[in-house]
């Protein structure tokens, strides 16, 4: 018998249960809907995440102080090394010991709050580059210009301040030229800058800038940075790059042993790989949580197929006295419980795709994140692919009790 | 020439305690081409024992069953099924339709398990929906049928795929005197028309409408 006519009879046999068909698999529909949901999610998150880290572009490298950390507490180690120094600054800034260094950017974090006019606001104080972090997350001045190198060499007490910042100290006064105290410090603010919103690891909008070597010597009284944030010339060098900076920097800390160095050179690509890693093996332990439910739904399957099986002996009968060999009846049935399971599967897959589609509508939307809807092809054949498996072990069973009906029996059951 | 034959024919049913029932008892007779033959007997006589074991469905104790000139223990499970699809047709007491299926695919039913080209199949269904004067009724379900006609689907089933012979097991058994005389009087048809009949009953006047009556009586022929 051909498979054509097989598959013929398991949708004629399905078909002429139709409301049942439709209860079986609904154990199916949901599972393969979660999974879907989940998947779909998660590398939308994957991508979001990815995409803002990535917007920092991919050449920029961080050198941050001590060990690199493994666990939360090592974050605060980070904080309080000061092995990063004016020297590292200038030894990285010579091409010869980095070739593939364009710019070169150290950081200070200067705790604590702002004021002007006894309005106070508690932004976070960087003392960083301006014109590194303009070009970094592509923001320039609302109003009034940045500091330059030269106010940074004079350790100028000038400042640039982020969109809300500017909002909530002065309203709809003019900030440009008003003096704010940082630390009962006057600092002149020279510019303002643009709206940006949340940006990967910092809300630039709550960001007040101000020369690093002022914050060093004027605000906290220290001679080490924080971080060295430095460009790459192409994300194709950034590796090199990094090695590059390893060895400058042990040498000019003595070091022999890399796993005694006193630093850390974290890349983008690095913390892409990282955070990518960590979210898809979130959405595959969520999926196996869903494939749970698919193993109820098999089984939900199976109990029925065998009630059917049973429901209808007496065709079982019929069919093989015209003429069906215990095979065609045994494909008969798995066909019609893989039928079941591989259209709850497509049902799930669009029921799941919806779902995700109308929440990255909602993320996007509502939340006003930058939220790109993905259809995971993977888990698409992935779902169908269990399904269709979850229909032929689970109709297995059903299928051979049927196909071992007797004709004589089966003809005979009432 | 015979186109099935019967000797010594025994079946004895054995239950789970080995308690052992005969059923049949040596049989033995045969049946031409063209013939339309009335199997009676009182229920319990072993007339549907034998008529499963004719119509390939159960085998026999002890004797021999020769189909066509062959012997059918050379065949296997799965060639005794091919042959009940192609050379036998069944038509039973209880019709034995498919619920839900209307009346053009319970017909095409036996044109699923069988070797005739997909292109034919229609025709042939068609032809065997007209011979029993149901074409109105085609796209019909059973539920919409009454027992006449529902037993002249079963005939039609039966018919498709134009069998050597014809089992018919109590086709009148669940219908009214009325609708049972227009069901024989088709399967007389048929007979004229060449198809052998074979007919078990355990009513006497369906012997009327055949040319042959073999009686059963506690599992041997008591005249044919």
């Amino acid at each position: 018998m051909k498979i054509s006519h097989t598959v013929k009879i398991s949708v004629i046999g399905l078909k002429a249960h139709g409301s049942r068909s439709a209860l079986t698999i609904l154990g199916i529909v949901i599972g393969i809907t979660a999974i879907m949901l989940i998947m779909s999610i998660g590398s939308g998150a994957e991508n979001l995440i990815v995409s803002q880290i990535g917007g920092m572009g991919v050449e920029t490298i961080a050198i941050r102080p001590g060990q690199e950390p493994t666990g939360p507490s090592d974050f605060a180690d980070t904080l309080f090394a000061d092995s990063l120094k004016e020297r590292d600054v200038e030894a990285l800034k010579k091409k010869s010991n980095v070739p593939g260094i364009v710019a070169v950017a150290p950081a200070v974090v200067v705790p604590g709050s702002i004021s002007w006019q006894g309005e106070v606001f508690r932004p976070m104080i960087m003392g960083w580059s301006a014109e590194f972090l303009g070009e970094m997350f592509d923001v320039y001045p609302a109003k009034g210009v940045f500091f330059d190198d030269i106010d940074i060499r004079q350790k100028a007490a000038v400042a640039v301040i982020g969109y809300d910042v500017d909002k909530e100290l002065f309203g709809e006064v003019n900030a440009i030229g008003e003096n704010i105290k940082i630390k009962n410090k006057n600092f002149r603010v020279v510019a303002v800058l643009p709206q940006k919103g949340q940006s990967a690891f910092m809300n630039i909008d709550e960001v007040v800038l101000i020369p690093p070597t002022t914050a060093q010597s004027y605000l906290l009284g220290i001679d080490h940075y924080h971080e060295i944030i430095v460009k790459a010339e192409s994300a194709e060098v950034v590796p090199r790059t990094k090695q590059d900076i390893e060895i400058t920097l042990r040498q000019l800390h003595n070091i022999d042993d890399p796993e005694k160095d006193d630093f850390f050179v974290v890349t983008q690509q690095g913390m892409v790989d990282q955070v990518s890693t960590i979210i898809q093996i979130l959405a595959l332990f969520l999926s196996s949580v869903a494939a749970v439910s698919l193993i109820v739904g098999g089984v939900g399957v199976m109990n029925i197929m065998l009630v059917s099986v049973t429901e209808r002996t007496r065709e079982i009968g019929l069919r093989k006295a015209l003429g069906a060999t215990n095979q065609d009846i045994l494909t008969q049935f798995l066909l019609e419980s893989i039928l079941l399971t591989v259209i709850g599967g497509v049902i799930g897959i669009v029921l799941g795709s919806l779902l995700a589609f109308i929440t990255s509508l909602v993320l996007s939307s509502v939340l006003d994140l930058d939220w790109a809807f993905t259809f995971p092809i993977s888990a698409a054949i992935l779902g169908m692919s269990v399904a269709a498996f979850a229909g032929l072990v689970f109709g297995i069973y059903p299928a051979r009790q049927a196909s071992k009906k007797s004709p004589i029996e089966a003809l005979r059951y009432e | 020439m015979a186109l099935l034959e019967v000797q010594n024919l025994t079946k004895i049913y054995k239950n789970d305690e080995g308690v052992e029932t005969p059923a049949l008892q040596g049989v033995s007779f045969e049946i031409k081409k063209g013939e339309f033959v009335a199997i009676m007997g009182a229920s319990g006589s072993g007339k549907s024992t034998l008529l499963h074991i004719l119509g390939f469905l159960d085998h026999q104790t002890d004797g021999e069953y020769r189909f066509d000139g062959r012997t059918i223990d050379e065949y296997s499970e799965t060639d005794l099924a091919h042959m009940r699809n192609e050379k036998l047709g069944f038509i039973f007491q209880a019709f034995n339709l498919l619920p839900r299926t209307s009346v053009l695919d319970n017909v095409k039913l036996p044109l699923l398990y069988s070797d005739i080209p997909e292109a034919e199949w229609n025709e042939k269904v068609v032809n065997a929906i007209e011979s029993v004067e149901l074409s109105h009724r085609m796209e019909h379900e059973p539920s919409q049928l009454s027992g006449g006609e529902k037993q002249r689907v079963a005939i039609a089933r039966a018919l498709v795929n134009n069998p050597q012979i014809i089992f018919a097991d109590e086709p009148t058994g669940n219908l009214d005197s009325k609708s049972g005389k227009a069901i024989l009087e088709i399967l007389q048809k048929l007979n004229k028309q060449g198809h052998t009949v074979v007919l078990i009953t355990h009513e006497t006047f369906i012997g009327e409408y055949t040319k042959r009556v073999i009686r059963l009586y506690d599992g041997k022929i008591i005249n044919s």
